[in-house]
């Protein structure tokens, strides 16, 4: 190959023609900046040691320059070529960061215009999110930075390489490197109860009565939330809301819901009463908070019915000595749901994301009360979560992760065992790159993920070292207040296009048993690493990850490395989410107990419908899932939203039935929780028109 | 023999249950404006009693109801098909969308809880349309209940 030929990668990615030319200029000013001439001598000495090929980056090649420089004994212009190169990469950053500036200002929305983490979780973009936006940089480096100096320590300078050759080439995939805090909890409010805020670094004392109950928990979950980087959830919300009420209005104020009990102009009922406590805490809650860099804070609540009360608060007490009563948190619970759909015909509420937690037995829910209200609710156009199961050992409290309960016990320093829970970072592996690369290079791609399994486990007990070390130093006081119980947060794997790697693999995509075994094969393997990693104090679990935005990055990224990528967004689920064959029963299916029984941390399925169904086909669909062993789901009909005024219905229109604008947009459930669609970047728009709705047009009722 | 095109889980055209629809093919109506010509067309895998076991066989639990969707060319056949799933799947409904205006009298309508009758015409409107010629009924042993109007309106009722 002639030197004409050959061509250099330029920072940018592109390529161009070498120059040897360039070489002799950057050497000339070199030594020029040390006050001498080069001698066309002095020029061949370096040049003599630096050798180009065709691919070679610009970096590589200045190295080289640096190398030869000292080689040669020309230390001070070595010197000053590499200042001069640190302050070139210098301008490079601010340049980059303006660029970023102006082209965030400029985007359509802010999760578009959001270069690390595009979250539809942000209304608007303004100036407090891009101040937000602009540190995150900086983050991932000093994240990596925290980290790799920890691999190092633990396993070896090959090891920490080994981790950063497999995140930058994005066989894995380091999830919220932007932020600095542990990933979501689960929290006990039992520490706030006894104590207020103080020990959080509030300064609130304890709530007393209803008021300061709704007043104090909206500041603490804010306080909790900026210490999180995900979800906070407060499961026992509604339990302890129920205490306050009846220590306000008597043990039977359920049964005198209608009763006046306000002496001014207005006659406030008791329900009125209640629900003016749901308003502040909702309302309040769903704004953006400076914290969060002007998110919402992303906030769970959880139902029950009366097995899983039992089971998760049965041996609970107040610190006055009381116990919660079913029958009037039975009714709370049914009031807040009641109120909350109504109320999101009114406003755009995110939050709370919402769990209702049945117990099942014999293929259906054990409670008929509370399987006929889920029903009722879905059919009333409610959109939430439902998570069943045998027993009352698990919990989905987290929006998407389920966990099993350790300890289901009291105490009275931290309540209920049941409730704490969380996930202290989560850390995917890109299924379909590693499959693929391992078939490329003639490897059996169980054998290539075990590596790669094996290698993310050791990360996160480096990560968990790290986080241990912030606890000691006094920077973690949810951990040391009891909010959160460090021994029952776990490290998360997660994983991502699962379904593409079994396509690659010419598996078909749908309920059969090479599709199974591929499956379990997988998972099993996460699971074998997560039970054989895990200490008294350290415990695994393994997640199929919402792909919200990572789904984009892996299939853009795979997709300009060769990759076999069919999707501009991997699945996060175990089906293809526009397959139109696929009917919701074997939906259901694929997200049954043959194919989730290793994903210990959980996999939600979305059941996308064109349109709402009736209480008892709702009633009969959950009968299904607990035939099918899913055990973990939520209904998905966009809602249509009016941009011209405002109307928001709970069905999918092309037209708004108030005012018959055609300018609508839709709300639809495609992470966790309810959004605008244009809310979502740009690929992730697409992903939801894509999505395949089950159809009723498939079967037009007009024969 | 009857033959149908396709299957699929369908919520829309039998109010309150879990539906699993089949195509069938061979339809003699001929409606003008029909929005499924294919299934005029002698098409598809042979609808007998092993394909409707299989089929009932792979959604056992988790089907209501199963509906024949068509097959006017042989009604008698549709009704032994009805009658062999409601044998073989007790638990399971059946429901028969026929295109004709009227059912033949060879066939006894209680061997179906839930029959539609009349053809597309597009100056009265589908089925979701009040003013729709056609009619779904549920039928109960001594008694058959115009069900039509449950498609007229919105589902969504907060309480």
């Amino acid at each position: 190959m002639g030197i004409s030929e050959i061509r250099i990668v330029k920072r940018d990615g592109s390529k161009e023609p070498f120059s040897i030319e360039k070489i002799k200029y950057a050497v000339r000013k070199a030594f020029l900046s040390v006050g001498s001439y080069t001698t066309d001598e002095d020029l061949a000495g370096v040049l003599s040691r630096v050798h180009v090929a065709d691919g070679m980056s610009v970096e590589e090649i200045q190295n080289q320059v640096e190398v030869a420089l000292m080689a040669e004994r020309y230390y001070t212009v070595a010197k000053n070529y590499m200042l001069y190169r640190q302050k070139h990469s210098e301008d490079r950053e601010d340049r980059e960061k303006l660029n970023f500036l102006v082209s965030y200002c400029d985007a359509s929305n802010a999760a578009s215009g959001s270069k690390y983490d595009a979250n539809a979780n942000v209304e608007k973009k303004n100036i407090a999110t891009l101040i937000g936006e602009l540190p995150k940089s900086n983050f991932i480096r000093l994240n990596r930075r925290l980290l790799t100096d920890r691999l190092k320590e633990l396993y070896g300078k090959e090891f920490s390489d080994k981790y950063l050759h497999l995140l930058t080439n994005h066989f894995i995939y380091k999830n919220d490197e932007t932020s600095m805090a542990n990933y979501c909890a689960s929290i006990t409010m039992y520490p706030w109860l006894l104590n207020g805020t103080m020990s959080v670094g509030g300064n609130s004392k304890a709530p007393t009565n209803l008021k300061s109950f709704c007043g104090g928990f909206v500041n603490m979950v804010f306080i909790v939330s900026s210490m999180l980087s995900g979800a906070c959830a407060t499961p026992e919300f509604l339990m302890y809301m129920n205490y306050f009420i009846e220590k306000e209005y008597g043990e039977d104020y359920y049964k005198r819901a209608d009763e006046i009990v306000d002496l001014s102009v207005k006659k406030r009922t008791i329900k009125k009463v209640v629900e003016d406590c749901f308003q502040q805490v909702v309302y309040s809650i769903n704004q953006p908070s400076g914290a969060r860099n002007f998110q919402a804070v992303f906030w769970n609540i959880s139902y029950y019915d009366k097995y899983y009360f039992q089971s998760i608060f049965g041996e609970f007490y107040f610190p006055d000595g009381s116990q919660p009563h079913w029958e009037s948190l039975s009714w709370l619970q049914k009031a807040f749901m009641k109120w909350f759909n109504k109320e999101r015909t009114k406003a755009v509420l995110t939050f709370p994301v919402e769990t209702m937690a049945l117990l099942t037995e014999n293929g259906d829910v054990k409670d008929e009360d509370w399987g006929n209200f889920t029903a009722e609710m879905y059919s009333e156009g409610h959109s939430f979560f439902t998570y069943i199961s045998d027993n009352a050992d698990s919990l989905a409290s987290c929006c998407r992760l389920r966990n099993e309960i350790q300890d289901n016990g009291f105490s009275y320093t931290l309540g209920a065992g049941g409730v704490s829970t969380g996930s202290k970072s989560v850390l995917t592996i890109n299924l379909n790159r590693c499959i693929q690369y391992a078939v490329k290079n003639n490897m059996h791609y169980l054998t290539y993920l075990e590596s790669i399994v094996d290698t993310v486990h050791k990360v996160q007990i480096g990560y968990n070292e790290n986080l241990k070390n912030l606890q000691e130093k006094g920077m973690l006081p949810l951990f040391d207040a009891g909010y959160i119980n460090i021994d029952r947060q776990y490290l998360t794997v997660g994983v991502n296009g699962l379904v593409e790697a079994a396509e690659f693999l010419g598996i078909e995509i749908n309920d059969n048993p090479k599709y199974a075994e591929f499956v379990q094969n997988v998972l099993g393997l996460i699971e074998k690493y997560n039970k054989k990693y895990r200490t008294k104090d350290m415990m695994f679990n393994c997640e199929m990850i919402p792909a919200e935005n990572v789904g984009v990055k892996h299939a853009k990224w795979d997709r300009e490395d060769g990759f076999v990528v069919p999707r501009d967004c991997y699945n996060s689920y175990f089906y293809v989410v526009e397959d139109d064959s696929l009917n919701i029963i074997d939906k259901f299916r694929l997200h049954g107990r043959k194919y989730i029984a290793h994903l210990t941390g959980g996999s939600a399925l979305h059941a996308n419908l064109e349109s709402h169904l009736t209480k008892e086909q709702y009633r009969q669909l959950i009968r299904v899932a607990a035939h099918e062993g899913c055990n973990y789901f939520t209904f998905n009909i966009p809602n249509t939203i009016c941009n011209d005024c405002n109307h928001i219905d709970k069905r999918y229109l092309t037209e708004c039935p108030v005012c018959h604008s055609k300018n609508v947009d839709y709300l639809t459930r495609v992470i966790g929780y309810m959004k605008r669609v244009s809310n979502f970047s740009a690929a992730r728009q697409e992903e939801a028109t894509r999505r395949f709705y089950a159809s009723e047009k498939q079967f037009v009722l007009d024969i | 023999m009857l033959k149908f095109h396709n299957f699929d889980i369908v919520f829309a055209e039998v109010p309150d249950e879990v539906t699993l629809a089949i195509n069938i093919t061979g339809c003699p109506n001929h409606c003008p404006g029909c929005h499924s010509p294919h299934l005029q067309q002698d098409t598809g895998n042979p609808l007998d009693d092993n394909a409707l076991a299989e089929l009932l066989t792979l959604y056992t639990n988790d089907i209501t109801c199963v509906c024949f969707m068509g097959g006017d060319a042989e009604p008698q056949e549709v009704e032994r098909l009805a009658l062999f799933a409601r044998e073989k799947f007790p638990r399971i409904k059946t429901a028969w969308y026929s295109g004709k205006p009227t059912i033949s009298d060879k066939i006894a309508i209680t061997s179906f809880n839930y029959i539609k009758i009349g053809g597309y015409n597009a100056a009265y409107g589908p089925l979701n349309k009040p003013t729709t010629n056609q009619r779904l009924y549920r039928i109960e042993e001594n008694c058959t209940e115009d069900i039509t109007s449950r498609f007229w309106k919105n589902n969504l009722n907060f309480s």
